[in-house]
């Protein structure tokens, strides 16, 4: 894993989603793509590793909001795809969105638990926002993993018949 | 006989040799089990995966118990150290939609003429009080004395915050609790604050409770934010007779603010659906935040 490129990914993507795709009402949630990213492409320590690091630059992008239940969604939700990934291999792009679409679901909800739990307010409709953002996650994340496997150096083999 | 002993003795040795071949074949599996287990056990360092997920997770759960005062400081320090991309990340999002016309600068203009107004109307009704008190108190034109601080602004709305990070800080007078005013109206107002950046808290944030007063209307309500750029104006009893459309005042606030001035208009009213003795005010601001590049933050006592 080349941890340097890691970083800046990381960190761009967080700046995009923290600026550019702030003030819109339904976008992807592009940290949320690079999690499944790295936990379908990594091996199962830096999978984890990059869940953890991932979840922590999504609960810092927020100002204003509780620290910790992005952090321990995005890591457990990552770990157990990663430990999936072991099982089933996620190498066509429909279930790459499926993949992306189900474990922005629960990681949506399981963060707005944590949220609810630590006393922070709830969104209005969350479950619509939530179901919006994923399934838009879902259609868009796919094709962000090529540019993010040429970035990170990654060989995908996506049209192999392994 | 003597045959018979050799063949015996042979057989011995080949049992033997035999045992001794199997002995070392199973060595040796042992010996390649116990390298290849050693080269594929994922380790970092000298951590196993389990070992690892559990530090994270202590890590991730210390965040989650740890005062909001410590956890926030990250986030701000992301905002500080990250400003410039930021900004143009926002630049391109703001690029991104048509090129505000002649007629929407116009209404924007309208807005804050109105707002103007209504801020106008509102003291001049106080003073009319006043004067008819005929106290001898010492009286003062509203906001007269404060300083008004222009600040140039980058919102900060998703689904569940609403913040505005403005270009001032504590070496430029601002403080904690201090209002904020955009095309006139109140918007919210400042809940953290550094050197040289604060951090405004949009009156339509969940966590926002402001005083506030409805026009012509004597009573003194709180409003909290409802996070859908908008907010609920709470225990509002229904003897009161509040339309769609009234407009919304900032309560004064001794240190603050020494003059209503409008935050919002009523865009919803009906009774409270858990106490219909209640109404169920919403009110929306009287600005376009999403579009704000510059505020003004109002220092009473400079």
């Amino acid at each position: 894993m080349r941890w340097f490129r890691f970083a800046a990914l990381v960190l761009l993507v967080a700046v995009l989603q923290a600026s550019a795709l702030a003030n819109l009402n339904i976008k992807p949630d592009l940290l949320l793509i690079l999690l499944v990213f790295f936990a379908i492409y990594c091996n199962t320590s830096d999978a984890i590793i990059s869940s953890f690091t991932i979840g922590f630059a999504a609960d810092i992008i927020i100002v204003g909001s509780a620290m910790g239940p992005q952090i321990i969604s995005f890591g457990l939700f990552g770990t157990a795809l990663a430990y999936l990934r072991r099982v089933i291999v996620i190498r066509k792009m429909p279930y790459q969105s499926l993949a992306i679409f189900i474990t922005a679901l629960l990681a949506g909800l399981l963060t707005h638990f944590l949220n609810l739990l630590k006393g922070e307010p709830a969104v209005p409709n969350i479950y619509a926002v939530l179901f919006w953002t994923s399934l838009f996650s879902g259609l868009v994340g796919p094709f962000l993993f090529l540019p993010s496997a040429w970035w990170m150096r990654i060989k995908i083999n996506r049209f192999s018949r392994r | 006989m003597r045959d018979a002993s050799c063949v015996l003795r042979e057989a011995k040795y080949d049992i033997r040799n035999t045992i001794y071949a199997m002995r070392n074949t199973i060595m040796a599996r042992k010996q390649t089990r116990a390298w290849i287990s050693k080269h594929n056990k994922p380790r970092l360092g000298s951590l196993s995966r389990r070992m690892l997920f559990t530090l994270y997770m202590l890590a991730a759960l210390i965040f989650f118990i740890a005062p909001e005062n410590w956890t926030k400081e990250f986030q701000f320090t992301f905002r500080r150290v990250f400003s410039w991309p930021l900004s143009i990340g926002r630049n391109i999002q703001l690029a991104a939609p048509a090129q505000p016309s002649l007629k929407d600068a116009l209404n924007r203009r309208e807005i804050q003429y109105q707002n103007y107004i209504a801020n106008l109307e509102q003291q001049l009704r106080i003073k009319h009080r006043e004067v008819e008190k005929l106290s001898n108190l010492r009286n003062r034109f509203p906001l007269q004395g404060a300083k008004l601080m222009r600040a140039q602004a980058t919102a900060s709305i998703d689904g569940l915050h609403s913040m505005l990070t403005i270009s001032r800080g504590k070496d430029d007078g601002l403080d904690k609790d201090q209002f904020v005013l955009a095309d006139n109206s109140i918007i919210g107002t400042i809940s953290d604050v550094s050197s040289r950046t604060a951090w405004v808290k949009l009156f339509t944030d969940p966590t926002s409770t402001i005083g506030v007063k409805i026009e012509q209307l004597d009573v003194d309500r709180t409003m909290k934010g409802n996070s859908n750029n908008s907010a609920k104006v709470q225990l509002f009893p229904i003897k009161y007779k509040v339309k769609v459309g009234d407009r919304v005042f900032a309560r004064t606030k001794p240190g603050f603010l020494d003059a209503p001035i409008i935050i919002g208009k009523v865009t919803q009213c009906k009774r409270d659906d858990e106490e219909p003795s209640l109404w169920d005010i919403t009110v929306e601001p009287v600005c376009d935040i999403e579009n704000l590049n510059d505020v003004t933050v109002i220092v009473m006592n400079p």
